[in-house]
């Protein structure tokens, strides 16, 4: 067992700097975090493409968001166990509304991406949303004090990455612009705008947790609440029950494929939460972002989106996906120092102040470590959780159709397995680190 | 924040303190909008 997971942090102020190399250490851990959600994120969206497209954009985020529930239970059930969600509550029982509205805006976001996708393609959506980065940094650096003091050459590095990383996105959004059907190209447009606002305000939740020492894995179990309240209230509010019912009974053979997206993208966010938290949302989310080019290397190599482009769109590709490589480079090499870290310590002391958390509580969850009393045992309700969402992903599973699609299944399976290795390397790694706190 | 006996924190005065952040109300206002976006885009 590594570094800070038998520690117990009893700190008592949030004074007191982080050691340099347990700050270098959680930074690079954060960049890593950020590395894997871009790929989780990215991934999530292939199911998505084996849908139906009669079926209404409402039902499925309905669908994807009960999947999504069931994740964001059994995950953290999984990894800590549900008793320590029920001990972070105990400590900072403000930040349940937060996660609640949160969850509400991902709803939101989620159903705008699917007007987004069906009107003007997976392409073109992907890096009108992806804005939200930029929105990250502003309010990041507006509301939490992210890049204060940072110095020019950290504010170059991130503002930089980030624009080459938008300059990208446009290259890879007018390389694939033919793909895009016809007619309703400007309510798509709005859709994937509306989506990224809706994510890139959301951070600010995000960030008001991890300051304050939440667990990412206790945040995201009520999240996902505000979440399935949210897109029932819109299913039910826009279709009827009767017809929302009917439509879910017919679409049975495609619940499993919205519903693993969904599960994918937990796994996704769950990374760009450790993200969010290490390394703050003006460097988290940008590298998070990377997405757009997991998107790609699934629309091009197993769905064959760009067949038949010319030597133009070719290009378009390559210079989109390289400026978005180094963007996220740029950015990877621009990690807080310990002056702007001193400033994230201003801005968590003065939440921890505001709604009345413990110091120590404050201090152990920036550092990654165990505050006393934190490490709790899983119980039965852990394991009926894991077991229920097993059993619901086995029968769905046991009555869905692969679609008659034409897929390069040997590249699907590739790129599932660098997934795979991705998120086991940085699981463990974060295991080590911090004990998944 | 204010907290009882037992040291839990009273839920008048957790969202008294909620709803005087002014953090609290940038996303609720641009949640509100995305619905008003999704009702349009319907």
């Amino acid at each position: 067992m590594g570094e800070g997971v038998n520690t117990v942090a009893t700190g008592s102020t949030v004074e007191s700097p982080m050691p340099a190399g347990r700050l270098r250490k959680l930074q690079t851990l954060g960049i890593f975090c950020g590395v894997v959600a871009g790929a989780w994120l990215g991934g999530a969206e292939a199911p998505i493409k084996m849908v139906n497209p009669d079926v209404s954009p409402i039902t499925v985020s309905l669908i994807m968001v009960l999947g999504v529930f069931l994740a964001r239970w059994s995950v953290p059930a999984l990894v800590r166990g549900t008793s320590s969600v029920r001990y972070d509550v105990s400590q900072a029982p403000h930040l349940v509304v937060w996660a609640v509205l949160a969850g509400c805006m991902w709803a939101a976001a989620n159903t705008l991406t699917i007007y987004a996708i069906r009107n003007v393609g997976l392409s073109i959506a992907f890096p009108l949303w992806n804005a939200n980065s930029l929105l990250g940094i502003f309010w990041g650096f507006l509301l939490f004090n992210e890049l204060h003091h940072a110095g020019w050459k950290r504010w170059v590095g991130v503002l930089g990455g980030a624009a080459a990383m938008f300059a990208g996105a446009t290259l890879l959004a007018f390389a694939s612009s033919s793909q895009a059907p016809p007619g309703k190209g400007m309510l798509g447009v709005i859709a994937a705008l509306g989506a990224g606002v809706l994510w890139g305000t959301m951070y600010i939740p995000y960030r008001k947790a991890y300051l304050t020492g939440m667990n990412p894995l206790s945040f995201l179990t009520f999240f996902t609440v505000g979440e399935l309240v949210t897109m029932i209230a819109l299913a039910v509010g826009y279709k009827g029950a009767t017809p929302l019912w009917q439509e879910l009974m017919s679409a049975r053979s495609m619940l499993f494929w919205l519903m693993l997206g969904g599960f994918v993208w937990v796994i996704g966010d769950l990374f760009q939460q450790y993200a969010a938290k290490y390394v703050g949302i003006s460097r988290g989310i940008p590298l998070s972002n990377t997405n757009q080019l997991w998107g790609l290397l699934w629309g091009t190599l197993v769905f064959h989106e760009l067949q038949g482009g010319n030597r133009i769109v070719h290009s378009q590709v390559i210079g989109g996906s390289v400026l978005m490589g180094l963007g996220a480079l740029a950015i990877a090499l621009s990690s807080a120092s310990q002056r702007e870290h001193s400033s994230w310590r201003e801005a968590a002391e003065r939440e921890g102040q505001r709604y009345g958390v413990e110091d120590g509580y404050v201090r152990a969850g920036m550092e990654g470590r165990e505050f006393e009393g934190g490490r709790k045992r899983r119980t039965l309700i852990d394991c009926i959780l894991i077991a229920g969402t097993t059993a619901v992903f086995i029968v769905l599973a046991a009555v869905a159709r692969l679609p008659r699609m034409d897929m390069h299944l040997s590249w699907a399976a590739a790129l599932a397995a660098a997934m795979l290795v991705l998120l086991a390397s940085c699981g463990i790694t974060l295991w080590r680190t911090t004990g998944f706190r | 924040m204010a907290k009882d006996e037992t040291g839990s924190v009273e839920s008048a005065s957790l969202f008294r303190i909620i709803a005087t952040d002014i953090h609290f109300w940038i996303p609720l206002l641009v949640f509100v909008a995305g619905l008003v976006l999704l009702h349009e885009l319907r």
